[in-house]
């Protein structure tokens, strides 16, 4: 190991044979400890920087006019050094307090990591100001990479699509905690307050092993407020011009040096009886929800802990006017949803204070998920018990340069659904155990190879390699290229929950198998001071993927795909910061989804995936005076065309090979906003789709709800049209 | 649509022409004594009635206020400084606000830099 390290320092040496001089010194932490695989170099220019080999020791040559070494090390304190001579130099850095991943989020809209070997996106506190209601499936708007529309015209339950593939390929994490699976999929979106939210990170390409073996496309990290550095009392509401109401209430408290304790609550509802298109039916779904999150932290030198729980409890009801329950309005179509879930939550953690790169964690998380529906004269009654452990130990081989990451995993889910004379019944117990090998050259460099296996009781031993490689080809020009594979175990009913608000006759083609996929990806970040400058291009490729067949309308057709299925992602994205005051963006991206339909039929046909508009333009403009006191923001976003099924209520399905389908027009929306800050009040106001586009038919032969042609599951654009909001904020820091 | 947008752009040009006539600066000796201290005073100075900016420096506590002179004045500044809980040259803070910051930003705090 070391021998290697040597050549490394040596190569350095050849690069600047020119200047013959060199420095030499030590590193070491308070106890004299050599410190591994610390970064030394001068101020201006970071690219000719050394490492310190095993003994702590570096020797760097010098540079004429350059008299300021800066060092820096994980888990250290970044220091700087005056050099006067040559001295040898003993340095000393001293820990840092700061926790891991820990960061502060403030000033600009977008942060770009530019240390991690994965494409990732922070959106932050700022950005989350922009889209000012309400929840996570609202927290998109001025990204680029993730869309999100309503799955139907009734429910109200948000979908997001991402690399050209639906939401539920991405994987949602807490904090690294596996979230919005199972069950949840359906309103996961809807039940995450966007006051409760402190940052969102958006990788593209599979994910690292250490969070599983779902991530099949990317991953979206929500980091929600911390007890230990949030404001003691913030208040949110919000009022909107459909009469949707939201309070938002978050405590934090810190109760001495170690412990502290943080209370996130949200309500929401809507009252109103919203039908602007006049065709009978609600054009939102009314709805009443209450979410309350508890979590104590503790931190010393050597634990870091915390536990919590979470409930959430929602209840929505939809469908036609005047509904009230089936007993009292049979001919009435309604929808209703009852959703309660409960999570408890632990993550703990023991530190090494001498060795900051050695680590132990481990995270526990148990939930139960009931929720209850009626579609019609149709009950869907599902529940979940979900179970999950993460053992992570984390150290190095010889000095930092080389870390490891290594542990393992155990997944329990306990499915129990019925779905008018279907019931479906499933117990996922799944051990698993992964490793992470990252190699890092003065953070420039950087290589992750990972595998995980994992014993599937219901599918087998399942591997997933996967690869992710980093290299900064200049100062500001990042290179970065990702490859590996994931699986997942599909939720048929929950996944596709929209499309039960129909009366589509549901058929199970095949036995449920995991959908499979490879991953691959490659993207160019180029910054130039606060701007930036990105494109990328993702492929995911199915060996197995489960689809979900509306193209017949009388049926709902699960099968797995028969041949192709993949999606490619081209995104090309310009950041614009000119100076503190204003920022732009302006963002492209084309997707190309297909997969192979027909078997219901015995025939193989790639066909373009449903309700997905290849190319998408956004563009965000904003502007804001010191410390937001005022703060303005407009995007506009167009969607364009996509393929939708034909909803001819005479059309008979016979073949693939032939059938005709419709296009849904292209559409702009545009969203704008404004908030005034005082010293401890916020006030906001805004519109969403202002230009009032609306899709004019969004339900299919609304006026005979129980006929066979009914269907709420062909929605691919907004239904209701211009809302304006406003709110207020407060806060006690 | 059309109107929106441009009411926009107008609303954006309207925002930046704010004049820089009338603009004086004020410095005032404060009892911060931390970065915490710093952040909070310039943050809440920044966003008073008037106020251009805020600046202030660690090494002798002294805050630099840059302001519209047909906005606020001098002694409102220095009413704000005190509001925000701390002193502001002769004039001691009020004593709810300060009472209200965090441990190491009281007066009873022993000097810190960080």
């Amino acid at each position: 190991m070391s021998k290697k390290y040597y050549c490394l320092i040596a190569l350095a040496f050849l690069c600047n044979a020119a200047n013959a001089q060199t420095l030499k010194g030590f590193v070491g932490d308070n106890s004299e400890e050599p410190v591994i695989g610390a970064t030394i170099y001068w101020t201006n220019a970071p690219s000719k920087g050394v490492a310190t080999d095993v003994n702590g020791q570096f020797t760097i040559p010098t540079i004429k006019g350059e008299k300021t070494l800066i060092i820096s090390a994980v888990g250290f304190t970044t220091d700087s050094v005056e050099v006067s001579s040559t001295d040898f130099l003993k340095i000393t850095l001293s820990e840092s307090s700061e926790t891991l991943n820990e960061v502060v989020v403030k000033g600009q809209s977008i942060l770009l990591d530019r240390l991690s070997p994965i494409q990732t996106e922070t959106i932050t506190t700022k950005a989350l100001a922009k889209a000012a209601c309400c929840n996570l499936s609202e927290s998109f708007e001025t990204n680029a990479s993730v869309s999100v529309s309503l799955g139907d015209a009734v429910t109200g339950a948000k979908q997001l699509s991402f690399l050209g593939l639906s939401g539920k390929y991405v994987q949602t994490t807490f904090e690294g905690i596996p979230s919005i699976r199972g069950l949840e999929t359906t309103f996961g979106l809807n039940y995450v307050p966007g006051t409760w939210i402190q940052a969102i990170d958006i990788s593209k390409g599979v994910g690292s092993v250490l969070t599983g073996y779902e991530s099949l496309s990317g991953g979206i990290n929500v980091e929600l407020m911390k007890p230990d550095n949030s404001e003691k009392l913030y208040v949110n509401s919000y009022v909107n011009s459909l009469g949707r109401l939201e309070l938002n209430v978050n405590a934090a408290h810190k109760i001495n040096e170690k412990w502290s304790v943080g209370l996130l609550t949200h309500g929401s509802t809507l009252k109103n009886d919203v039908d602007r298109n006049n065709d009978g039916f609600l054009d939102a779904a009314t709805y009443a929800q209450v979410n309350v999150m508890n979590r104590w932290k503790y931190q010393s030198e050597r634990i870091f802990s915390q536990f919590g729980f979470k409930y959430v409890n929602d209840s929505r009801t939809g469908g036609q006017l005047g509904y009230v329950s089936q007993e009292e309005t049979p001919s009435v179509y309604g929808f209703t949803n009852g959703t309660k879930r409960a999570d408890v939550f632990s993550k703990t953690a023991i530190l090494f204070p001498d060795k900051p790169y050695r680590g132990l964690a481990l995270i526990l998380n148990a939930a139960t998920h009931e929720s209850n529906s009626l579609f019609g004269n149709r009950k869907y009654d599902a529940n979940q018990n979900y179970g999950y452990g993460n053992l992570i130990y984390q150290d190095i081989f010889g000095s930092t340069q080389h870390t490891y990451k290594t542990g393992m995993s155990f997944v329990y889910d306990d499915y129990d659904e019925r779905f008018g004379s279907i019931s479906l019944q499933r117990r996922e117990i799944v051990p698993g155990a992964f490793l992470e090998y990252t190699y890092n050259y003065l953070d420039k460099t950087i290589l992750t190879v990972g595998g995980r296996v994992d014993f599937h009781n219901l599918f087998g031993v399942q591997f997933n390699p996967r690869v992710h490689f980093k290299h900064d080809i200049s100062e500001n020009t990042i290179f970065r290229l990702t490859a590996g594979s994931g699986f997942r175990v599909p939720n048929r009913l929950a996944e596709y929950y929209g499309n039960l608000v129909s009366n589509r006759q549901v058929v199970f083609t095949n036995a449920l198998q995991p959908e499979k996929s490879w991953n691959y990806g490659v993207s160019l970040t180029k910054t130039i001071d606060k701007s930036s400058f990105i494109v990328d291009f993702y492929h995911t490729n199915f060996s197995n993927k489960l689809i979900g067949d509306v193209e017949h309308p009388e049926y709902l057709y699960f099968y797995n795909s028969n041949g192709k299925a993949f999606a490619n992602a081209f995104q090309i994205e310009y950041n614009w910061v000119p100076s503190d005051r204003w920022e732009a963006k302006l963002a492209y991206r084309f997707l190309d989804s297909k997969q192979t339909m027909g078997t219901p039929f015995d025939e193989a046909v790639l066909l373009p995936v449903m309700f997905q508009s290849p190319s998408r333009v956004l563009f965000n403009v904003g502007y804001s005076l010191p410390y937001d006191k005022w703060k303005a923001d407009l995007t506009v976003n167009w969607n364009g065309k996509s393929r939708i099924p034909t909803t001819d209520l005479d059309y008979d399905h016979t073949s693939y090979e032939t059938m005709p389908f419709d296009e849904s027009p292209s559409f702009v929306t545009v969203n704008a906003q404004v908030t005034r800050t005082f010293i401890n009040w916020e006030y906001y106001a805004g519109g969403e789709n202002l230009t009032n586009f609306r899709q004019s038919n969004p339900i299919v032969d609304p006026f005979n709800p129980f006929g066979n042609r009914f269907d709420a599951g062909m929605n691919w654009g907004p239904i209701v049209g211009r809302v304006l909001y406003a709110g207020m904020r407060y806060r006690i820091r | 649509m059309k109107i929106l947008f441009l009411s926009f752009i107008f609303s954006f040009i309207a925002l930046i022409s704010f004049g820089q006539k009338g603009v004086e600066e004020v410095k005032f000796k404060t009892s911060a004594k931390c970065g915490m201290c710093k952040s909070r005073i310039e943050r809440d100075l920044g966003l008073t009635k008037g106020v251009e900016s805020a600046k202030l420096n660690l090494e002798d506590k002294v805050v630099t206020v840059r302001y519209k002179t047909n906005k606020t004045s001098a002694k409102d500044i220095q009413e704000a400084i005190t509001m925000i809980g701390y002193d502001a040259n002769e004039a001691v803070a009020d004593q709810k606000s300060h009472d209200r910051l965090p441990g190491c930003c009281q007066k009873s705090a022993k000097p810190h830099k960080d």
